[in-house]
């Protein structure tokens, strides 16, 4: 169409099934549908975005109109928005060792009552496991003729147990998500294990707050990685000039041993074969040796950013692609968890995460531990409660003086603008100088 | 749509569920809005959406199955999937949905002023701009949206009920140096959104916290604005509130009943008739004719909130509490206008920690209520004036502890999603300084 300099269409439908088990009731299990698409349009200004429910396939005179009511809505744009210009390209998506939709919706309910029922314990007031399987076939299609389709399969578990006694009330939290296909046999494990925390939890003490060493597990310093790096690294904030690392490409503001990098293609749960805008996705050293290396793009902020690479643009179904992270993770070091501990000495030990946040303009982050242990003498005794870690990015990141030998992942969900996507976070254990624990306790 | 065109499909859904089952219900939104999106000064984005979502619920011997869908011409597929989805359900007590009320039709959270058009975000947006000007920071990003929708619902009972919302929100993120600022407003109603304020008021935070100073760790009297507070009650004690968390037993009000909840200064109720509020609805999520329901007076819990799968398992009566989470979700327990009142006083003249916002607060521990959060656009504050900015802090505690030591309750009160807040003073809080 005359004056249109660029389009895609992004139309993805799908069907999603969950269990809820509570207390050994099946609150609900059933399969929803959904049919959503996004259209974006450039002409000359800066996007058109249509988002359409039920959207209909069409060529033509009947495509031609929904791309001129696009262009409508980019004219009261202002900014001139350019495309940069990155490879395209689709990876394979990695077969499922079982497919879910083999697996009959009553065997899968069985399968997960016995997660939920492996919770019991006299202590534990409420036993709660949800299962969800989430399919998508993605169709995208661009102006430059590039065309993708392809189907993915996410699902997982959680499962919740809340203890009580005399008015003290704790949950432990156990989840596992995967792009791998059906994850739920063998897994009668988690519920036991949830209400062993939540139990334990009810006799764990409470940390004292202030600067102190911290020992992270592989989930808690992948969040670190998430929150405290990551966000700030996405080329639309530091577009907006709302990410303290703008402008400071090259410099050094971590040790030597820290490397943080974020990767769609590999298969964890934050996969994805090609981007929401069609680009090859790839691996990006955000921090590479301590020093700032690389930000996170899309084709609009490649172009207006730069210093990074375009690959990273991801969307929730009908909704329009935004600058996201996908599989990140702080890459392993040489130490052992034993030498990370002797090296600590006294501080603390934070296991699990309750999630985060950060504000990337002010350089501000805060998570919290699910739990964690007083480590006295290099050797983790009292268990602690409701600990959070709080910093400053660019100050922080100095702080990680050991990376541990072995990096595991962890599933999870990121929301930003309204949007929530799979990711998965990860790290070896890390072990942080200079920590602000937030805790209940005090002198 | 006309309304009759929606009819024919919907009796003949509700005609054909009953040939296998007891009762269904349908709940069928349409909605369309237009937003754009500020990168730093310019619009560089603007989107129209196209809404559309059907939720069936069917009920057969106790069991309750489910199923939704964008594709109306797909009814009978999801009405098969929702009874499917009810053979897995476990049965309970059940005694039918709502018979039909003799409601008013007139809608309450409809302004026919909002016009779902371009030109009207456009107008937001250079409102706000204007607004921004006032302080010296940048406007990093920001939007405004304007929205309208119709909701049906209708079940075997012969409940036919129609309601229309309408929606206008803007949101601007500002920053100067290292320090941030971000303020929203929405309202249902066009004359209630003020843009210029919210722009004013980001920019005038970024400026004003910038050279932050370090404080102390120590206990401190805070002032938590309506939206800190709103991250705390919303996070962790409005879901204590919840019927079904409390008979799963994960309340922790859950043996609190007639018992002091909080300072016996503090009311908390929700308020679905509230005139011009965001919030308010003759009927919930399941037809149920909404009322007020009182949860805690002068600080002593009164009830807890319930839907009529709830209500009927556990022998109680739905409160009207059932909301449905977007198109096509499930009901589940929630509230329309959820209001914290009580006396009023004038902001305190005493030195305090005025806290505009929280970072982190989904991070606390719904169970028992411990939260630590790091603070956002901090000032000591004395004789209401704002004083010197508080650089980074956290601040550490319960939320069900806190509620005991409120000791001042603005006269403003501010929407805040939909929960209607006043700023509220609470004494002796944790602050760890950096």
């Amino acid at each position: 169409m005359p004056g249109i300099q660029y389009y895609d269409l992004r139309h993805v439908t799908g069907q999603v099934t969950h269990i809820d088990i509570d207390n050994g009731v099946v609150e609900s299990a059933g399969s929803s549908f959904f049919n959503k698409a996004v259209i974006r349009v450039l002409s000359g200004t800066g996007w058109g975005v249509l988002q359409i429910d039920n959207y209909t396939p069409c060529t033509g005179k009947k495509f031609d109109a929904i791309l001129e009511s696009a262009c409508r809505l980019a004219r009261i744009t202002q900014e001139n928005v350019i495309l940069g210009d990155a490879p395209h390209g689709m990876l394979s998506v990695p077969p499922m060792k079982e497919d879910p939709r083999n697996v009959s919706i009553e065997e899968k309910s069985s399968i997960l009552s016995g997660i939920e029922t492996a919770a019991k314990h006299p202590l534990v007031v409420n036993r709660r496991a949800n299962f969800i399987e989430k399919i998508e076939h993605v169709r995208f299609t661009d102006s430059s003729e590039n065309e993708y389709s392809y189907e993915m399969c996410r699902s997982g578990f959680n499962v919740l147990a809340v203890a009580s006694r005399n008015g003290n009330v704790q949950m432990g939290y156990e989840r596992e998500h995967s792009i791998h296909g059906f994850n739920l046999r063998h897994q009668q494990f988690q519920g036991k294990k949830a209400a062993e925390i939540a139990v334990a939890l009810l006799d764990a003490g409470v940390a004292k707050s202030g600067k102190m060493r911290a020992v992270l597990d592989p989930e808690l310093a992948g969040v670190f990685a998430h929150e405290a790096v990551g966000h700030a690294s996405e080329g639309d904030l530091i577009k907006e000039g709302n990410s303290v690392l703008k402008g400071k490409t090259g410099q050094k503001i971590g040790n030597e041993n820290l490397t943080i990098i974020d990767d769609p293609g590999i298969h964890e749960f934050g996969f994805d074969p090609v981007d929401a805008e069609g680009v090859a996705v790839c691996r990006t050293e955000i921090i590479k040796k301590g020093v700032i290396h690389a930000f996170l793009h899309n084709l609009e902020t490649l172009s207006s950013v730069g210093n990074g690479v375009a690959g990273h643009a991801r969307a929730m179904p009908g909704e329009p692609p935004l600058v996201r992270m996908s599989n990140t993770f702080i890459e392993a070091g040489d130490a052992t968890d034993h030498e990370i501990f002797e090296e600590c000495r006294n501080g603390i030990f934070l296991k699990g995460s309750r999630g985060g946040q950060v504000d990337p303009g002010r350089g501000i982050f805060q998570f919290n531990a699910e739990y964690g242990y007083l480590i006295e003498k290099g050797e983790c005794t009292t268990m602690v409660r409701d600990v959070s870690l709080s910093g400053e990015i660019l100050l922080t990141l100095h702080g990680i003086t050991l990376c541990g030998n072995n990096r595991t992942m962890s599933p999870g969900y990121c929301g930003k603008g309204g949007q929530s996507v799979p990711v998965s976070d990860g790290a070896p254990h890390i072990l942080l100088s200079d920590a602000v624990v937030g805790g209940s306790g005090v002198d | 749509m006309r309304w009759w065109v929606a009819v024919a499909w919907i009796d003949q859904l509700i005609h054909e569920a009953e040939k296998t089952v007891d009762e269904v219900e349908i709940f069928y939104v349409t909605g369309t809005s237009v937003s754009a999106n500020l990168k730093q000064k310019k619009v560089d984005l603007a989107t129209t959406t196209e809404d559309c979502g059907l939720g069936i619920r069917t009920i057969h011997k106790g069991r309750i199955g489910s199923s939704s869908t964008n594709d109306v011409s797909q009814w009978r597929e999801c009405l098969n999937a929702a009874i499917a989805s009810g053979k897995l359900a476990t049965p309970q007590e059940w005694k039918g949905l709502p018979e039909p009320a003799p409601l008013s039709k007139v809608t309450l959270s409809f302004d026919d002023s909002v016009q779902v058009k371009p030109a009207v975000v456009i107008e937001l947006i250079e409102k706000m701009l204007e607004g921004a000007a006032e302080h010296p920071a940048e406007v990093a990003s920001g939007s405004a949206s304007v929205s309208s929708s119709q909701v049906t619902l209708a079940n075997s009972r012969d409940v036919r009920y129609i309601d229309k919302h309408t929606g206008v929100s803007v949101s601007l993120e500002a920053i100067r140096g290292q320090s941030t600022g971000y303020e929203f407003d929405h309202s249902s109603f066009f004359d209630k959104v003020d843009p210029i304020s919210v722009g004013e008021r980001a920019t005038f935070f970024a400026a004003e916290s910038d050279n932050g100073k370090e404080i102390a760790t120590g206990e401190y009297d805070v002032l938590l604005s309506p939206l800190a507070y709103g991250e705390l009650l919303g996070n962790v004690f409005v879901p204590a509130l919840s019927g079904r968390n409390v008979h799963a037993g994960r309340s922790r009000l859950a043996q609190s009943l007639g018992k002091i909840v909080a300072d016996p200064m503090i009311t908390m109720y929700d308020d679905p008739l509230l005139e011009r509020a965001n919030g308010s609805v003759r009927w919930d999520a399941e037809g149920t004719p909404t009322r007020r329901v009182d949860f805690i007076s002068e600080g002593i819990l009164e009830t807890f909130a319930y839907d009529l799968k709830t209500a009927y398992r556990f022998g109680k009566k739905s409160t009207a509490s059932a909301k449905r989470g977007g198109f096509g979700g499930l009901p589940s327990i929630g509230h329309h206008n959820f209001v914290v009142d009580g006396k009023r006083n004038e902001i305190p003249d005493d030195r305090v920690v005025y806290v505009h916002n929280v970072v982190g607060a989904h991070t606390a521990n719904p169970m028992s209520g411990e939260f630590s959060v790091e603070l956002s656009n901090a000032f000591w504050m004395e004789g209401g004036e704002f004083d010197t900015p508080v650089r980074s802090a956290m601040l550490s505690g319960n939320v069900f502890d806190l509620h005991h030591s409120i000791s001042g309750l603005s006269k403003e009160s501010r929407a805040i999603g939909s929960m209607i807040l006043p700023s509220v003073k609470i004494n002796r809080q944790h602050i760890i300084g950096k």
